[in-house]
């Protein structure tokens, strides 16, 4: 135990030392406090479904930030501050759902196809092969059309479309270990097969998957995203990033003598979706730097 | 030589991938009831009587597995049905959209593939200097921009408030006009080729200038992926013994670098490019939706919102085929720079 | 003293990592004669391979050579390595300096093949000589009287060549080289390489060279590609020859054939070698003189007998001690570790696992002193005024 701890300790030193990686532990954190905090900052004003932004009128034409409303309201007069704040608790929703489940998923089909080889082993691959030859937003759009529009069915497509890399990467790592002289002597020794996978493979395993959960998350956000953001995602007035930033689409250009007047309907909740996803990927970066076994001592 | 047999049985696959594909495709399809299925053949609203005798024709009602059959029967016969938001057949319309996409894809390919080659290595051979922690810089935030924002983010600036400088849409109204009428020959349908081949330098100027924001927009967020790619590749290739015998042969740092580190480091960006293509395709959709430029793309996301299966379902088979056939492009090309997968 | 060829003194290089400053190598000196070798042995981690590279000036960051001089009698001159340009250096490396490397699987480019990487070495520092085989070969061919055109053509590619003879970093050429199509001029440059390539195949006894050159390195076994780094190292017909424990990743039969047939390029080029090992029996059987390294300091020097027969320093003869030897009835082992480099002990870097340890061995870094002719130590049972 005493190596891992010292190792753990060493883990953390390294993260300290980096300043990307703790500007990326600290946008996560701000995002967390938001997320956690969202009822006291943006009191629902429907308590059943604290998801519906407020609306304070039906003009379609946005008006800038004020005391009232700090971020202004959007088209529609959807509350902006509301929307982003809210939005923090739906983009966790969907990023841990969503590679939570890719993660089991892959892991589970990975290590039956790895271990088992054979037919089943060719299956799945094939069936790996062909999701990860199509572009994950198109085969989404195909899925959403086909199960109907809303989120949680963008998050049943990002699942669907989301495991094969998981499972290949598992799988990939059970082959190479599995050839491995330590295997071979755990197995020498009398360790049963379900052992080796957990105490020898899956523990080596587990730094790519984690570096490529890490950065998924960002990514499934910005999918999740662009689907709302396209019409097939949130319905209308739900707190979701990307279906604010379709508010903004046709608030673009403003009156001739001030182009930008409608900043604020865009800019602000894309920022928040920029910082998010940024937060997790310099996060992922920093475990590719601090776990990769070669480069943790240069 | 083992490259002929890698070569023939790297086609050979194809094969199994694409059937894949088609199950793919065909399951999305089953979901949907037999009624909304002959919808899809149907080109006009007054056949909505008929579609007892479509679903018939079809053989939407029989088993599912005998539904495969008869559906990849007409799919290989080019019928794909009929899109509602295109108002043609899916085939004639995935070839009426496509040079649009094929003009914006090409002029987005090369400044990735350039820039983020370039970047990467200038940010390897200098690692931890300026334009390192500058490339990188941008790599980060480029991979974590929402595609949809950073245009119309864009738009906002160039069109908005630099007065029209880049607009949206493919070409201005009245260029448009021109295109389309008898002065011009559409030779290939892409508007910066066919201005070539027509001499006309200002239709040339319009199509380009409507060009820069969506291929901005498509190349910042992959070109971070190539760059990063790159430049790992490079610090592991310089790592290497072989460079250290390069120098000591009394090579000069410069051809080390072009010569012995390059071609190494290509093999991993070359793997990458598959993925590459993947997110250029997810891109098309964004910008040609909020650039309102009417290709691929555009289409399929009207298709999408429309519920217009047919074309979505054609979507997801032309993307299936391309990758299949991108990949296969990939792999042959990994065997050319790494002699050592031809033994495979 | 003057017969010298390589004379390093005093030879200090540090590397300054994450976790500190690792004084690598901590002030060496040895001196190799013309024709003769020497054998460098020592453990895993005690500084053979960095006194290898830092003798060509090929340390890279984080590593520093910090002080000392490396005089190296080239042609015309002695000149200390560590004072010229860089330009001077590359006009050594690979030419009057070579390399053997010790895994050759790593040492070659798997995507180039063999004549690519052979040739380069002649491109690089025979290229006069190519030059003018090549301008022989055009006027030969001008002489057969062909097709006028084709007459043209070589009569264009001659004066290519003899530019390229007297000025051969012309702007003209440059430019030429970097248009994809013009660049075939270099087409017979590269076929004068390769015949040179393969003719030194044939000389180091490699099978069949036609065939091998066109191959890729992973193609070829282990022992074959270390043939061809010896090729690459021996193409420009080097002074020195360094060899860094080029069989140690080798199995004992091919290890038998790469040394017979470095012992006869000795004999057939009368190089000098430095020869980097862990294995004593080979420094035995290759080497006119050893020295001894260990934790980056050479402890002991001696022509090869004289060592074995007489060794001085606690270190080597704990060496000499834990080789095998039939009716040995246990291995003898040197207590202790091999020390920290960042944290080297003070004094002699031996004394906390040396057997005769005084109490000035922790405190004072021993002299190097002449014990008996030709005979060098250094070691505190041997100070400085006991001649």
């Amino acid at each position: 135990m005493e190596p891992r701890i010292k190792e753990l300790k060493f883990s953390f030193s390294r993260i300290k030392k980096s300043p990307l990686s703790l500007v990326g532990l600290f946008l996560i954190l701000f995002f967390v406090i938001i997320a956690v905090l969202a009822p006291e900052l943006a009191p629902p004003k429907y308590p059943h479904n604290p998801y519906r932004i407020p609306r304070y009128g039906y003009s379609a034409i946005p008006r800038p930030p004020s005391p009232e409303h700090p971020f202004g309201l959007t088209e529609g007069q959807y509350d902006i501050y509301y929307g982003v704040i809210w939005g923090t608790r739906t983009a966790f929703r969907i990023g841990f759902i969503v590679v939570g489940s890719i993660l089991v998923i892959g892991i589970v089909l990975g290590s039956i196809s790895g271990y088992y080889g054979g037919i089943v082993d060719e299956i799945i691959m094939r069936v790996v092969d062909t999701f990860m030859s199509l572009p994950t937003l198109v085969l989404a759009m195909a899925l959403v059309t086909a199960l109907g529009r809303s989120l949680d069915n963008v998050m049943k497509a990002l699942i669907i479309v989301g495991w094969p890399s998981y499972a290949r990467l598992i799988r990939g790592d059970i082959l190479t270990v599995r050839e491995e002289g330590y295997v071979e002597a755990a197995r020498a020794v009398g360790c049963s097969d379900l052992r080796v996978i957990l105490k020898h493979v899956l523990p080596n395993a587990i730094y790519p998957l984690l570096i490529m959960a890490s950065l998924d998350i960002g990514a499934m956000v910005l999918t999740a995203a662009a689907l709302s953001f396209l019409g097939l995602g949130a319905p209308v007035g739900y707190a979701d990033w990307g279906q604010m930033v379709s508010f903004a689409r046709n608030w673009i250009v403003g009156p001739p003598d001030n182009p930008l007047a409608y900043w604020y309907t865009i800019t602000i909740p894309g920022l928040f979706i920029l910082f998010f996803v940024l937060g997790w990927n310099l996060l992922g970066d920093a475990f590719r730097d601090i776990l990769d076994p070669k480069l943790r001592r240069r | 030589m083992n490259l002929r047999n890698y070569i023939i049985r790297r086609i050979l696959l194809v094969i199994p991938v694409l059937f894949g594909v088609s199950i793919i495709i065909f399951v999305i399809l089953s979901l949907f009831s037999p009624e909304q299925r002959a919808a899809a053949f149907i080109t006009d609203v007054k056949q909505l009587r008929n579609i007892k005798s479509v679903i018939k024709t079809y053989h939407l009602d029989a088993p599912l597995y005998l539904q495969y059959f008869y559906w990849l029967k007409e799919v290989l016969h080019g019928n794909l049905g009929w899109s509602r938001t295109a108002s043609r057949p899916v085939l004639e319309a995935l070839f009426y959209f496509l040079p649009n996409t094929v003009e914006l894809g090409l002029f987005s390919i090369v400044p990735i593939v350039l820039i983020g080659i370039w970047l990467g290595s200038a940010s390897a051979v200098h690692q931890n200097r300026f334009i390192d922690h500058l490339s990188r810089t941008i790599a980060i935030i480029g991979w974590s921009l929402p595609t949809f924002w950073f245009g119309l983010l864009l738009l906002m600036i160039f069109y908005g408030y630099f007065k029209g400088l880049f607009p949206p849409e493919a070409l201005s109204t009245s260029t448009s006009l021109y295109v389309h009428s008898p002065n011009f020959v559409r030779f290939t349908h892409i508007n910066t080729i066919d201005a070539l081949l027509n001499w006309k330098g200002s239709v040339l100027l319009d199509a380009l200038r409507h060009l820069v924001l969506p291929v901005i927009t498509l190349t910042v967020v992959q070109c971070a992926l190539v760059m990063r790619i790159m430049r790992s590749s490079m610090l592991e290739a310089l790592g290497k013994g072989y460079v250290t015998t390069a120098r000591a042969k009394g090579a000069d740092e410069k051809t080390v670098i072009k010569k012995h580190v390059k071609r190494n480091a290509m093999i991993p960006v070359i793997t990458v490019s598959g993925y590459l293509f993947a997110g250029l395709m997810n891109g098309v959709v964004i910008t040609e939706t909020i650039f309102n430029r009417k290709g691929l793309g555009w289409w399929w996301w009207r298709a999408a919102v429309q519920l217009d299966i047919p074309a979505i379902l054609g979507a997801v088979l032309f993307n299936g085929i391309l990758f299949v056939l991108t990949n296969l492009v990939v792999d042959l090309l990994y065997a050319y720079f790494d002699p050592r997968v031809r033994l495979g | 003293m003057n017969s010298y060829l390589l004379n390093v003194q005093d030879l200090k290089t540090n590397f300054y990592t994450y976790e500190g400053v690792v004084k690598a190598l901590d002030g060496i000196n040895f001196k190799i004669e013309e024709g003769k070798t020497l054998g460098l042995v020592g453990e895993t981690g005690c500084g053979k391979s960095v006194t290898v590279l830092s003798i060509l000036r090929l340390i890279l960051p984080p590593g520093k050579i910090e002080e000392g001089k490396v005089i190296f009698k080239t042609d015309e001159k002695r000149v200390d390595l560590l004072t010229q340009t860089e330009v001077f250096m590359r006009k050594i490396r690979g030419n009057e300096i070579s390399i053997i490397f010790q895994e050759p699987s790593s040492a070659l480019n798997p995507v180039y093949s063999i004549n690519d990487q052979v040739s380069e070495s002649f491109l690089l520092h025979r290229k006069e000589e190519l030059c003018k085989k090549v301008i022989e070969e055009i006027e030969a061919d001008i002489q057969k009287n062909p097709f006028f055109l084709k007459k043209a053509v070589y009569q264009i590619e001659e004066k290519i060549y003899r530019k390229m003879l007297k000025d051969p970093d012309a702007i003209l050429l440059r430019l030429l080289s970097k248009v994809p199509i013009l660049r075939r001029y270099q087409h017979r440059l590269k076929k004068q390489a390769k015949r040179e390539t393969i003719r030194l195949l044939r000389k180091l006894g490699i099978p069949n060279p036609e065939g091998v050159v066109n191959r890729y390195p992973h193609e070829l076994s282990g022992g074959m590609q270390q043939r061809i780094v010896i090729a690459m190292a021996l193409a420009c017909n080097p002074k020195l020859l360094i060899a860094d424990e080029p069989t140690s990743n080798l199995d004992v039969t091919i290890q038998a054939q790469i040394l017979d047939l470095i012992r006869e390029i000795r004999k057939r080029l009368d190089s000098s070698i430095l020869f980097i090992t862990h294995d004593l029996g080979v420094v035995a059987e290759m080497c006119d003189y050893v020295a001894v390294m260990y934790a980056g300091n050479i402890c002991e020097m001696a022509p090869t007998r004289r060592l074995f027969k007489n060794p001085l320093h606690p270190y080597t003869v704990a060496l000499m001690r834990s080789l095998p030897e039939l009716g040995k009835k246990r291995l003898e082992s040197i207590k202790g570790n091999v020390p920290n480099l960042i944290n080297p002990p003070s004094g002699c870097r031996f004394h906390p696992r040396c057997s005769k340890a005084m109490k000035i061995c922790s405190k004072e870094k021993p002299e190097t002193v002449e014990v008996e002719k030709e005979h060098f130590v250094a070691c505190h049972i041997y100070p400085q005024d006991n001649k």
